[in-house]
């Protein structure tokens, strides 16, 4: 056996290496809610913004093949361990009932899956614009790609706000788990601490799904307009 | 008392199981969940029926025998208790109680409620253990350990290996008992020499056996008769860490070094 083999056949690295990509993936969630809530700040702000990342092809680049690694290594070696860990129990209990383990924690592999769903829906919509082809493709006044128009038209439509809701749940509920269980994950642990780690992971899964929700129903409220 | 027990019977490792319902009367509130089941296969021998075997021994909640999933929790209603420490008063009369073996891969059921658990020894035998040479009695205090070290290294060793934890988990992982017996030696003197391969040889046995992985949901801890904490489980992924920082040679045979063959 090969030593990558050899070394990923351990659940335990499996783990740690899985949750340091997740926590890569974590970061750019919270980087592009930030990048975008600058739609507030107007048109010309996001539209700005938006052509200082296109100016900068190898940063672009650079940024998009590292998250494509990312979400590669974390789905392939969840998955890997989803797999085995329904191997481990292969008949089920007739009666079950949980005590301390949480909805978000018991629904990953399944929250999980939704969220790849939703993130290749997401840039096959806003990102390469093939869903909702009839997205004006304009440029505003100076040229740039009107990225607010984009914003505007995608959440004055009720279908594309109700996909788009779900979509925050659902990320919120894996992330909620997933950060803080990378605490316990990479061995961090405080007999006064733990308790706060645990809220880090509500703290970070609601300040993504509220900021994210907030230019959602700013369009669809008609507080952003065209 | 009264109850409906819905049992779940099965003849032998590869025969189909399924449930089978009994009803017990006269139960007394004072019996055992055991002593309930005593009387049920006294009344089965009786009327030359097969009793229904299930595992014990201790009887005061220290062996870690006992087992069964009582209505979807391993080792019943009560927290901080062993099946065997837990009284039918506990239960409302007239009710119906589900009965299951522990259900993991790593873990076939023999018999009916019985089921091996050599999987958790052969991980012991992996490295669950201090290597010293036997000889006289060592002097009391000639090794000081600290208040604080000992008692978190007799929390860990208060596990009693009954494999709740893995019953107890969606992903039948054993991490919360291999957490136990790594922390345990880890945190004493004696046990430091062989720390980091034991990690290591540990969870490679974990892993071999076919347990699952931790999802971080602490179920294991919840159901524990001991209150083992996942703390525990923490440590042991620090120790693995710091195993693989440190860097060890793996023996090179992937049998146990203390494997019997079975």
């Amino acid at each position: 056996m090969s030593r990558v083999k050899v070394f990923f056949n351990s659940s335990v690295n499996s783990k740690i290496v899985a949750s340091l990509a997740g926590l890569g993936l974590v970061g750019f969630v919270i980087f592009h809610m930030l990048g975008n809530l600058q739609v507030f700040e107007g048109r010309d702000a996001i539209n700005g913004y938006a052509s200082i990342l296109r100016d900068m092809p190898i940063f672009l680049w650079t940024a998009r093949a590292g998250l494509l690694a990312a979400a590669g290594v974390h789905v392939g070696l969840t998955l890997r361990l989803a797999l085995r860990n329904r191997r481990a129990r292969s008949v089920a209990y007739a009666a079950r009932r949980y005590r301390a383990a949480s909805v978000a924690s018991r629904t990953m592999a399944l929250t999980g899956s939704l969220l790849l769903a939703f993130i290749i829906f997401h840039l096959l919509h806003l990102t390469v614009g093939v869903i909702d082809p009839s997205a004006p493709d304009g440029l505003d006044t100076q040229g740039r790609m009107d990225v607010y128009g984009k914003i505007v038209r995608a959440f004055s439509n009720p279908l594309y706000v109700g996909i788009y809701v779900v979509g925050q749940l659902i990320l919120g509920l894996h992330l909620s788990h997933a950060v803080s269980s990378v605490f316990q994950t990479w061995g961090i642990e405080h007999a006064a601490l733990d308790h706060l780690f645990k809220l880090v992971g509500s703290g970070v899964a609601l300040l993504v799904v509220l900021g994210n929700l907030a230019i959602i129903f700013a369009v669809f409220l008609g507080l952003l307009r065209a | 008392m009264k109850f409906t027990l819905k049992i779940w019977r099965q003849r032998g490792p590869n025969e189909r199981g399924g449930f089978v319902t009994y009803s017990v009367d006269e139960v007394s509130p004072d019996m055992s969940f055991l002593e309930m089941l005593d009387a049920l296969n006294q009344r089965l021998i009786a009327t030359a029926e097969e009793p229904v075997a299930f595992e014990h021994d201790c009887r005061e909640g220290i062996c870690g025998s006992c087992s069964l999933v009582i209505d979807g929790v391993p080792h019943g209603p009560d927290r901080g208790v062993t099946t065997c420490q837990l009284y039918m008063r506990r239960f409302a009369d007239e009710k119906t109680i589900t009965i299951e073996p522990w259900r993991a891969k790593a873990f076939p059921i023999i018999k009916d409620l019985v089921v091996d658990r050599r999987a958790l020894d052969r991980i012991m035998q992996a490295g669950g253990y201090i290597s010293v040479n036997t000889g006289g009695a060592v002097d009391g205090n000639t090794l000081l350990i600290g208040k604080d070290e000992a008692e978190t290294a007799m929390d860990a060793a208060s596990c009693i290996g009954c494999g709740a934890c893995v019953a107890a988990c969606k992903n039948a992982s054993a991490m919360l008992f291999v957490a136990a017996k790594v922390s345990h030696l880890a945190t004493l003197p004696q046990g430091k020499p062989e720390r980091t391969r034991r990690v290591m040889a540990m969870v490679q046995a974990m892993d071999r056996e076919g347990f699952g992985s931790c999802g971080n949901q602490y179920e294991c801890e919840a159901v524990c008769p001991k209150h083992v904490s996942v703390r525990f489980i923490a440590m042991l992924n620090r120790e693995y860490l710091r195993s693989g920082i440190l860097g060890t040679k793996m023996p090179a045979r992937s049998d146990p070094p203390h494997g019997e063959s079975y």
